[in-house]
């Protein structure tokens, strides 16, 4: 063969695989991050999933703003706020001179349309049902210019806190919804793809010294599915931070580039398991019985080492959980609760009260039926698959024998929403919210989200119809105290019922590049760039956060 | 899915006819498979919002109403074939764009991924078996053979994935899956061909490499070959899904991922139908171009 034609192979094989990948270059002043989804929806009061939410934080402009570092209300649109004493009408006085991003100018008329939009049954907005407490019409009441009040027909307990939630839209804008009030503007979307938000020209608010914020010029959102390759890109240089990583993530971060990696403690995640108790499930009699019992299910609760799954399954970025409040929400988490005890003797007594028998290895009930279940959880999250086998290890010390399926989301949410065809289910909580009441439609026995007998008619059970009027009474107040003392009654109930097995709480885990500077890791989302606006770009990169 | 037969028919038109129906039933009878077993999934119809505990039951219930398949299957496919008719591909349900417009942004980026994974595939694959098929020696064809079996062994989704660590630029990942396949059957179709008595006679008179390659091996396997392209064509499609989804080339492939993981029953549709055409296109063109090659014999 002669040596042109081997060149010529050499050429062939080694050009093309030298050619770097050839990265569109990216703007100095341009901030990038990965979303695992397309957003669903722009219109910001029809947001219902993350990706939605993270372009409505990005460019609505909102009244107030959870500061999410204090956790406590600040002044944005509206430069103070008074809520009555019936806990009905909240009234606002509003900034003068500001514009939306389309140049419009912004009045308390603005602020009625947005609310009566929000309001209006037919929308279903998810925002507009925080806002729900009873029947009847909100009312808003323009008085001047800069000042509104808004009243709903029954009190609406931390109804200051929901108006983070509200980005207020031009009630006369020809741009409809796209003119908006906050940082940032849509102005590409490459639907699957990316999107690219540019600073909003009109953006009310200036830093100390009197410069216009956002620093940041543009914000490019990648969307990428697929977590291992948002890691690949972050460490590549490619991203400047993951809002939220994994445990394993974490401490790969860690060893690679530790001043990246970043832990702000527990979150008000929680993972939790629980059984079905739907009295029509397709389930045989016996272990319907089973799973009605308090003490099988405590029995189940006191066999799980937390502890461990904490240390192995979260490498130690996760507590074992306590109650349905997450300690990180140190008001209302109720600190008289102690830590589930992980043992599996007290678990075999408590069995034996219900006439468990354990024979050769293995429980029987009352009937000679060897106790045996299924526990579903959503195929590809390592980690509840990891907790799955853990606890599968667990129960067998008792005698029970657990079979982990693996389900496909959506095929998951079929079973435990509409089918009820499961017998256990491994699944997490993501919570934002500090308030308990948020959770209403978790804990009221007629809600859908009442997960293991959802929607039903009557309380079940008495120990669900005192929460329910626990978490009724709480939510008919604007008494801190008494609201207080009744969720954490509510949290004794639950600790003492176990409706919902909490195994931990995940630690909120961020990666952010040292060159994004004036980052405030927060547990609450967004956990790094909630304060987009003060954020800025150093293009030296190196050196302290 | 199967090679399209044009027959011995003498009159071209009736066999163009018979042809683009044969395509038609191929295309409408895949689309409609894609589209049951799309429906027929588990969790169809289901929306991971419905578990947001912030939604009150009526919205939960209004999502659920929203996202539940309305309309029979066979109802949801004749209107889509009807609006197809009127080339109107439907609305994707997560990206909440027309497919039409997702499809022209998206198919031009698939095409080019594939065109060069395909010249590039096949520049490799027969530059290698040729030199192998050539060779006195047999390292050059040893070490060919070892560096196809490696890109066999490793799976297009690891591929992918080592290209987005090492930084290189994804398209080539598609060239690389496409490259063995090709240097495989190349070398075996040209192995056989210079051991044709022919060929060895025209080596024994002193014939040069490139002569008896050019004039003698490929001739001879030239019909296989393009029956080859054909299927490489298949194959860069099909290899394009879980490389654009992961190395982010904004393709079509990826929107495949993206919708199968939606369950976005149009664009999946839609989607089926291109794939299925491309396939047959590509076979029914090989299968002819293979044809003309051997003078019209059947």
């Amino acid at each position: 063969m002669k040596p042109s034609f081997l060149r010529f192979l050499c050429v062939l094989f080694l050009v093309p695989l030298a050619a770097r990948a050839q990265s569109a270059g990216h703007p100095a002043n341009q901030l990038r991050f990965c979303i695992t989804s397309q957003p669903k929806t722009f219109d910001p009061q029809l947001v219902t999933d993350d990706a939605s939410e993270t372009i409505r934080y990005l460019t609505g402009g909102v009244l107030v703003r959870l500061n999410r570092s204090t956790q406590q209300l600040e002044p944005a649109l509206a430069t103070s706020w008074q809520v009555d004493r019936s806990g009905r009408t909240i009234r606002f006085v509003l900034r003068h001179d500001i514009y939306f991003s389309d140049g419009t100018p912004f009045s308390a008329a603005d602020v009625a349309w947005t609310m009566q939009r929000l309001m209006n049954p037919a929308l279903h907005s998810p925002a507009g049902d925080a806002f729900r407490s009873g029947e009847g019409r909100v009312v808003t009441q323009v008085i001047g210019k800069d000042r509104i009040a808004v009243t709903f027909p029954r009190p609406v307990v931390g109804l200051a806190r929901l108006f983070d939630q509200v980005a207020i839209m031009s009630a006369s804008s020809p741009h409809g919804g796209m003119a908006v009030l906050g940082p940032y503007c849509l102005a590409k979307n490459k639907a699957g793809s990316w999107l690219l938000l540019k600073r909003n020209p009109h953006y009310w608010k200036r830093d100390t010294a009197g410069h216009p914020l956002p620093y940041i010029d543009s914000v490019r959102i990648d969307v990428e599915p697929n977590r291992d390759i948002e890691v690949l890109r972050f460490l590549h240089g490619d991203i400047d931070f993951i809002n939220s990583v994994d445990a394993m993530d974490y401490d790969r971060l860690k060893a690679r580039a530790p001043s990246t990696a970043i832990d702000a403690g527990p979150s008000l995640d929680s993972e939790q398991v629980w059984f079905n108790q739907v009295p029509g499930a397709p389930l045989p009699a016996y272990k319907k019985a089973w799973f009605a019992s308090t003490d099988f299910r405590r029995a189940i609760s006191e066999s799980i080492d937390r502890q461990a799954l904490a240390r192995v399954v979260f490498r130690g970025h996760a507590h074992p959980a306590i109650s349905w409040i997450s300690p990180a929400d140190k008001y209302w988490f109720n600190a008289r609760l102690s830590p589930h005890p992980f043992d599996p003797h007290g678990a075999l007594r408590l069995l034996a009260q219900d006439g468990f028998q354990l024979r050769n290895g293995a429980l029987y009930d009352r009937g000679g039926h060897v106790v045996e279940f299924s526990v579903i959880t959503n195929a590809g999250n390592l980690y509840r698959e990891q907790m799955a086998t853990m606890i599968q290890q667990d129960l067998a010390g008792i005698g029970i024998r657990l079979r982990i399926v693996t389900l496909d989301f959506a095929s998951l949410i079929e079973r435990i929403t509409r089918t009820f065809d499961y017998e256990a289910c491994l699944l997490g909580l993501v919570n934002d919210e500090l308030d308990p009441d948020a959770q209403m439609n978790v804990w009221l026995s007629s809600a859908e989200n009442h997960q293991w007998n959802p929607s039903q008619k009557t309380p079940a059970t008495s120990w669900e119809a005192e929460i329910d009027r626990l978490m009724r009474a709480q939510a008919s107040t604007s008494d801190l105290s008494r609201r207080k003392a009744e969720v954490d009654r509510v949290q004794e109930i639950v600790f003492e019922q176990e409706p919902f097995i909490y195994l931990v709480n995940k630690d909120a885990l961020s990666a952010v590049s040292t060159r994004l500077r004036n980052v405030r890791p927060s547990v609450l989302r967004p956990q790094i760039y909630w304060n987009i606006d003060e954020l800025w770009l150093d293009a030296s990169g190196g050196g302290k956060r | 899915m199967g090679t399209l037969s044009l027959g011995p028919d003498p009159r071209p038109m009736i066999s163009l006819l018979k042809f683009a129906a044969r395509i038609l039933v191929i295309l409408t009878l895949g689309g409609f498979l894609g589209a049951t077993l799309v429906r027929l999934a588990p969790g169809y119809g289901v929306d991971q919002e419905e578990l947001d505990f912030r939604l009150s039951s009526s919205s939960i219930q209004f999502l659920r109403q929203a996202d539940s398949p309305n309309v029979s299957l066979f109802t949801f496919y004749a209107r889509y074939m009807l609006g197809l008719l009127h080339g109107n591909l439907g609305y994707s349900r997560n990206l909440q764009e027309p497919v039409r417009q997702l499809l022209a942004e998206r198919l031009p980026e698939t095409l080019k991924s594939v065109t060069l994974a395909l010249v590039l595939g096949w520049m490799a694959g027969l530059s290698l078996a040729m030199a192998a098929a050539l060779a006195r020696n047999g390292l050059l064809s040893a070490a060919a053979s070892l560096l196809a079996s490696i890109m066999l062994c490793i799976p297009a989704a690891v591929l992918a994935l080592l290209f987005v660590d090492a930084q290189l630029p994804g398209r080539l990942v598609l060239a690389l899956i496409v490259f063995p396949k090709i240097f495989q059957y190349a070398r075996s179709l040209l192995n056989r061909s210079v051991a044709l008595p022919h060929v060895l006679l025209a080596h024994a008179r002193g014939a040069g490499g490139l002569r008896i390659l050019l004039c003698h091996a490929l001739p001879v396997a030239g019909p296989q070959l393009l029956a080859l392209a054909g299927v490489s064509v298949s194959m860069a499609f099909a290899a394009a899904i879980p490389v654009e989804a992961l190395c982010d080339l904004p393709g079509i492939g990826q929107l495949a991922w993206q919708a199968a993981l939606g369950r976005d029953l149009v664009v999946l549709v839609n989607l089926t139908m291109i794939v299925t055409l491309v396939t047959v296109l590509a076979n029914s063109a090989a299968e002819l171009a293979s044809r003309a090659s051997r003078g019209g014999e059947t």
